[in-house]
């Protein structure tokens, strides 16, 4: 056997991306014959729209939110069974540094 | 004879017998060595769960006349886990039970990723037969490169038994310090642009492909390379406890209980391979030096296949990524997040990094296996 370096780290850098190219091809067969994986429905048609009810008041949304935000928000608490109706204002806290750091340390500490 | 002379006698027998007697200047350095490492694990903080026992086992191996070698008991047994290779899969088994695969699953590409990062384990290789060292001792001096213990400890037992202390040492120094050696190189190759690149979510992934992944992956790594066969099927096994639904006790054991005893007894066996008269040699120096070479070599290489896959891709994958390849998990992972946060502080590639590390895990098992079969005389 050889004991040239070269060759040695050659022959042996060929076979590790073998072996994980390899892997790679058949995650991807996996993928692909998954039975399980279900592939995202195309977006339906939207639906009549719902009589309205009976108007509540609106929320006060400051300026600067987009519609899509207040949307997400309202999808939010829908989920958790809280009405949108009882929503009185929507304004931005600004905590992008903190939510930063907290997850800075979440991925440091707690990992 | 009176009764000051027998007890002068006796005390100095006592002395005679004691380790003191025995004592050499190597033994100080050496315990002075497993103070410096002991502060660097409780005050630093350097990955304190690995290094306090093998810090406190490089004190005891410098312990003379203990005959913890030599004769049956705890000592022996755990000097006999490390040089039958018992530990290293047993570890393997409590870290395929703490591994999430599926970022590598949602993403197979990021393979080639733990794949490049193997470079540097050929390169230091290369270093190591440069300066004299045979091809197997070599061998197990790069797979320090690999950054993974566990492997590192195998391929050294298996292939340079004698150099255990100085390549076990050397893996875990590095690997505690990934902070402090990654940063300054994934600066240095890339530019803030690519740092700043935010990475589209991963698609979810089935328990279909998590499932059939860790028996697959058994079989054909095993296959392949049955050198690693211990170590990838123990992986392996350990992942399918977790991810099987069914085994949660087998697999909160094996990630918690055994894990944290096996950890014990590897970490303070490997300690206990530090003896003076091994150690304090111009080897060891030249090892740890290789060892940073292999290190750099590995996390520059992951990082320049990542300049390639970004561009490939359209500059939609990060390459900060790539430097996750020299496995170290979570380590190089949380690294990877950190300096791309750095650059962009809405960016959050942790869960990308995971793919190149766990694949950095895999590849640097399959290197070992490739040069065992290759080089084990």
């Amino acid at each position: 056997m050889t004991e040239n370096p070269i060759v040695i780290m050659l022959i042996n850098m060929t076979i590790v991306f073998a072996v994980l190219a390899i892997l790679n091809v058949f995650l991807r067969v996996l993928h692909a014959i998954d039975p399980t994986f279900k592939k995202p429905e195309p977006p339906k048609a939207a639906p009549a729209p719902a009589p309205a009810p009976v108007a509540a008041p609106a929320p006060v949304v400051e300026p600067g939110i987009s519609p899509e935000v207040v949307a997400a928000i309202a999808g939010a608490l829908a989920a958790y069974g809280v009405g949108f109706s009882q929503v009185k204002s929507i304004r931005p806290v600004d905590r992008v540094g903190w939510k930063g750091a907290g997850r800075n340390e979440g991925v440091s500490k707690k990992l | 004879m009176g009764v000051f002379d027998a007890f002068m006698i006796s005390l100095s027998s006592v002395w005679a017998d004691s380790g003191f007697a025995a004592f050499s200047g190597g033994n100080l350095v050496m315990i002075l060595v497993g103070a410096v490492l002991l502060y660097m694990a409780i005050v630093k903080e350097f990955e304190p769960l690995l290094l306090t026992p093998i810090a406190f086992g490089c004190i005891i191996a410098n312990f003379p006349c203990t005959g913890f070698m030599e004769e049956p008991g705890a000592m022996q047994l755990i000097s006999y886990g490390i040089k039958y290779e018992i530990f290293p899969p047993l570890i393997f088994l409590g870290v395929g039970a703490m591994t999430d695969f599926g970022p590598l699953l949602a993403n197979p590409n990021t393979l080639f990723l733990g794949a490049a990062a193997q470079f540097g384990v050929f390169i230091s290789l290369a270093g190591a037969m440069a300066l004299g060292f045979s091809a197997q001792e070599a061998s197990a001096i790069g797979i320090i490169g690999g950054a993974d213990g566990p492997t590192a400890i195998y391929m050294a037992s298996k292939m340079a038994p004698q150099l255990l202390g100085a390549i076990a040492v050397a893996a875990y120094s590095y690997m505690s310090l990934v902070p402090l050696i990654q940063p300054p190189i994934m600066t240095a190759l890339t530019t803030k642009e690519e740092r700043s690149i935010v990475m589209e979510q991963l698609r979810e992934v089935t328990k279909f492909e998590r499932l059939v992944f860790p028996v697959a992956a058994a079989i054909l790594i095993s296959l392949l390379l049955p050198p690693v066969a211990s170590l990838i099927s123990m992986l392996m096994l350990g992942n399918l406890f977790r991810e099987s639904g069914v085994t949660d006790r087998l697999s909160d054991t094996a990630q918690n209980a055994l894990c944290n005893i096996v950890t014990i007894f590897l970490a303070l066996g490997t300690g206990m391979t530090m003896n003076a008269d091994a150690f304090l040699t111009i080897q060891t120096v030249e090892i740890i030096l290789l060892g940073l070479l292999a290190f750099a070599g590995g996390t520059a290489a992951g990082l320049i296949l990542g300049k390639i896959m970004c561009k490939m891709s359209g500059g939609k994958i990060n390459p900060l990524i790539g430097s996750a390849g020299v496995s170290a998990v979570p380590m190089a992972a949380r690294v990877s997040q950190m300096v791309g946060s750095k650059a962009n502080p809405a960016n959050f590639l942790l869960m990308h990094a995971m793919g190149p590390n766990v694949s950095g895990v895999i590849g640097t098992a399959v290197a070992a296996g490739t040069m065992m079969a290759m080089l084990n005389r």
